[in-house]
């Protein structure tokens, strides 16, 4: 397989859905997917001027269904493949992400989010499908996701998605809000040999009769197409060997099971958040762009000499449940800072109600990003 | 008995043993013919990338046939085979489908892959009715049938496959019924051959849930039904509308050569420096 | 020579499909009394003298249950 890469090694001023297309061709991406959508065209539209020449081909889909299903197509045929879209996109693809998902197959979506529910505000920024890119497909099922905070993490968590599908041969979702993806910034980009990337591990041959392509915790290699593998991939439930089975009750059992062990026993190896609260008696949780406020806020009132910390999840799925627990057990009062009306909020009260008093504060208006000051207002009021 | 084994069945997965069809099912004479098409080719099935949906019909290929194989979501294997078409320009990707799949539900990929002209076979299993979940109306249902979920008759009108995807810009389009496996083996050769979207628009019976609500009963009794109103394309040209009701045109409805989605891409990416 | 291989374990009975019957120019099929392994009767094997070795049982049979040495697989059905 050619490799399609490009990197634009240097200092640049750059929004942030365009250091996300210049992370998705460092990352060497073969296959790009997508239909127009705001506030996420950019990066499809930078790819398009960018990824031909970079050896890769893309698809300006029908839909968002074709562009999901165009991709994981692609990722059988061996290529590391991406789409990008909105709420509005992930909707309509969340049938054929679960197929990707029971199929194992590794594949970067970038979600530039929007206000909602329904068309709502294209142009707004929020932090709306923080759940269901983990659970909106139907079943049960385990992905990857990414919460960056600033047009560099675009570029870098770009790169770290397209490793982590490739190694754990799952979906890997960025979930970016719309305020990230076009704000304009400083993005480093290092030079191409400074940039890790990981590639799937590929089935060299065999029988499919006896080879385990499907259901390993330990995440079994991949038989991509075209190499005389013979290899049999469904979405219905399936075997260890791909075969459809849909009467043995244990073999639905694993198809459920295994693929969410495999990304929950290395959780350890995937989670990164930042913390920032030794000492504190209270800690701000956030993720994204809203982390940036919550640190000022911080700051600012550490300043008051109110022991007050952070705790940042750059990752959302799987789900920090240790760190947040942590950060929990240390404080006496956790404030919940989210882009909507508390869509982590249940899942990250789960992990702390039993140590510590949990609060939630949404913006002043919904589609805003807090001001730190009306952050630190809270932080008074709880602390007073 | 002989240790001979079918001399197609070196194309199949050696543990699957029997079809998943009813008995009657024109499923298995379409597989046959698809099969036959790759024999007379000279064709292995590594050469071969098959795509297919839901539904009785999407079962053709998985998990029967022995080369690479994706059985996916209902009405999207067309999406789905345009991705490892373009990861894969060098292999055939063939769908294989049914018509509630294909035309209802994924009615949109079809006629955009057909737009696009993408290098593609599909064959389009057309058995009038949703099979698999049990006898209701399809978009191939004829109108004033009387199915599960249109008990009072039909209301509504039948699409004709084969003329929306001509007009879509298909690049080869051609309809058979099971009744004419040789023509169909023909067709579908050409098809695979064929550097464009190219779609089998396969007529055939399904006796369990159409022969039942149709009351044609048996999968002898539809497959008669095509022989006396299957009418050649030629004919068909010649003689009035009135004339054609009930009848099934068949043959090849176009034929044409234009320019491919894959190779203008593969320029697209010479011209721009990405590809030697 | 025997032209005419049937492969009876893979038969759905002529009851139900009964299609090779139906295509036979020489209606050479009756079924077995005796049930394959699935349940269903399959053909007898044909009559090799009247057989033509057309090909038409082998291409009609929708379960692969039917082979013909040098049938006619070019063959017309009209
Ligand atoms: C999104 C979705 N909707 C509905 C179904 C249920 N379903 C399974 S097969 C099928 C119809 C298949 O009809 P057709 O494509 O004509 O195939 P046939 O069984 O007739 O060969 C439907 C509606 C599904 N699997 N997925
Ligand atoms: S329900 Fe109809 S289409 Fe499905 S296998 Fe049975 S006969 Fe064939
Ligand atoms: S080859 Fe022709 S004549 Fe001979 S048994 Fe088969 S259908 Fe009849
Ligand atoms: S056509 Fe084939 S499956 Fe049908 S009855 Fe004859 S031998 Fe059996
Ligand atoms: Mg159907």
């Amino acid at each position: 397989m050619s490799e399609a890469r490009r990197v634009n090694t240097g200092t640049h001023f750059m929004m942030g859905n365009q250091a996300c297309a210049e992370g998705v061709i460092a990352a060497g991406c073969g296959f790009a997917a997508g239909y127009p959508i705001t506030p996420a065209s950019e990066v499809f539209n930078a790819l398009a001027k960018q990824l031909p020449k970079a050896g890769g081909t893309l698809l300006q889909t029908e839909d968002e269904i074709s562009a999901v299903c165009t991709a994981v197509g692609a990722s059988w045929a061996g290529l590391k493949s991406f789409t990008v879209t909105s709420g509005p996109g992930i909707s309509l693809m969340q049938e054929n992400i679960g197929l990707a998902v029971a199929t194992e197959t590794p594949l970067v979506i970038v979600d530039v989010q929007r206000l909602g529910p329904s068309t709502g505000v294209p142009s707004i920024g929020m932090a709306g499908d923080m759940v269901q890119v983990a659970r909106g497909s139907h079943g049960d099922y385990q992905i990857i996701a990414l919460c960056p905070e600033s047009p560099q993490e675009m570029f870098d968590m770009t790169v770290q998605a397209f490793n982590l599908a490739e190694e754990y041969r799952v979906p890997v979702f960025v979930m970016a809000e719309g305020f990230v993806g076009h704000m304009r910034e400083r993005v480093v980009i290092p030079d191409e040999s400074e940039i890790r990337l990981v590639y799937r591990k590929i089935t060299q041959g065999g029988e499919p009769l006896t080879r385990r392509d499907f259901l390993d915790p330990e995440v079994a290699s991949m038989p991509v197409f075209g190499r005389g593998l013979k290899t049999h991939v469904t979405s219905s439930c399936h075997d260890e060997y791909g075969m459809r089975n849909l009467s043995d009750p244990d073999v639905m059992h694993r198809y459920i099971m295994t693929p969410i062990q495999k990304i929950l026993s290395k959780r350890d190896r995937i989670v990164e958040i930042e913390a920032d609260y030794e000492g504190a008696k209270l800690v701000l949780i956030s993720y994204g762009v809203v982390s940036r406020a919550s640190r000022q806020a911080a700051a600012m009132a550490r300043a008051e000499g109110l022991k007050v910390g952070t705790l940042r999840l750059k990752t959302a799925w799987p789900f920090p449940d240790k760190e947040v627990r942590a950060a929990a057990e240390s404080a006496d009062f956790i404030l919940v800072l989210e882009n909507n009306t508390g869509q982590m909020y249940p899942y990250i009260k789960a992990e702390s109600a039993h140590a510590c008093k949990v609060g939630f504060l949404g913006p002043q208006v919904l589609g805003q990003i807090h001001d730190p000051q009306y952050i630190l207002a809270k932080i008074r009021e709880i602390m007073k | 008995m002989s240790e001979k084994t079918h001399p197609l069945r070196k194309y199949m997965r050696p543990q699957v043993k029997k079809t998943t069809f009813c008995p009657g099912c024109g499923a298995g004479i379409i597989t046959q013919a698809l099969l036959r098409a790759i024999d007379e080719l000279g064709l292995t099935m590594d050469d071969f990338v098959f795509v297919s949906g839901i539904g009785c019909s999407a079962w053709i290929p998985s998990p029967l046939l022995n080369a690479d194989t994706l059985h996916t979501t209902h009405g999207r294997p067309i999406a789905y085979a345009s991705g490892v078409k373009m990861g894969l320009p060098d292999k055939h990707v063939v769908v294989v489908s049914g018509d509630g799949d294909l035309s209802a539900i994924g009615g949109n990929h079809l006629i955009h892959a057909a737009r696009r002209n993408i290098d593609m076979t599909v064959i389009l299993v057309n058995n009038g009715i949703y099979g698999m979940t049990g006898g209701q109306t399809a978009p191939t249902t004829p109108y004033g049938l009387t199915t599960i979920t249109s008990p009072y008759g039909n209301a509504e009108q039948e699409f004709d496959i084969s003329a929306l995807v001509v007009a879509a810009g298909g690049s080869y389009v051609a309809r058979w019924t099971t009744y004419h496996p040789r023509q169909m083996t023909k067709s579908i050769k050409k098809a695979i051959q064929k550097k464009g979207f190219a779609m089998i628009e396969a007529i055939t019976q399904c006796p369990m849930q159409f022969g039942r609500v149709s009351k044609q009963g048996s999968a002898v009794n539809m497959l008669k039904n095509y022989k006396q109103n299957g009418i050649r394309i030629e004919k068909a040209a010649k003689m009035d509308p009135s004339e054609l009701q009930g009848k099934i045109v068949e043959g090849v409805f176009v034929d044409c050569d234009k320019p491919e989605l894959i190779s203008s891409v593969a320029a697209l990416q010479r011209r721009t420096g990405g590809k030697e | 020579m025997q032209k005419v291989i049937l492969f009876p374990q893979s038969c759905k009975g002529m009851e139900d499909c009964g299609i090779c019957a139906f295509v036979c120019p020489r209606s050479l099929f009756v079924a077995s009394e005796e049930m394959n392994e699935s349940g269903y009767l399959p053909p007898l094997p044909p009559d090799e003298e009247k057989c033509t070795a057309c090909g038409n049982c082998m291409i009609y049979c929708p379960d692969f249950a039917i082979a013909v040495e040098g049938g006619a697989v070019d063959g017309s059905e009209e």
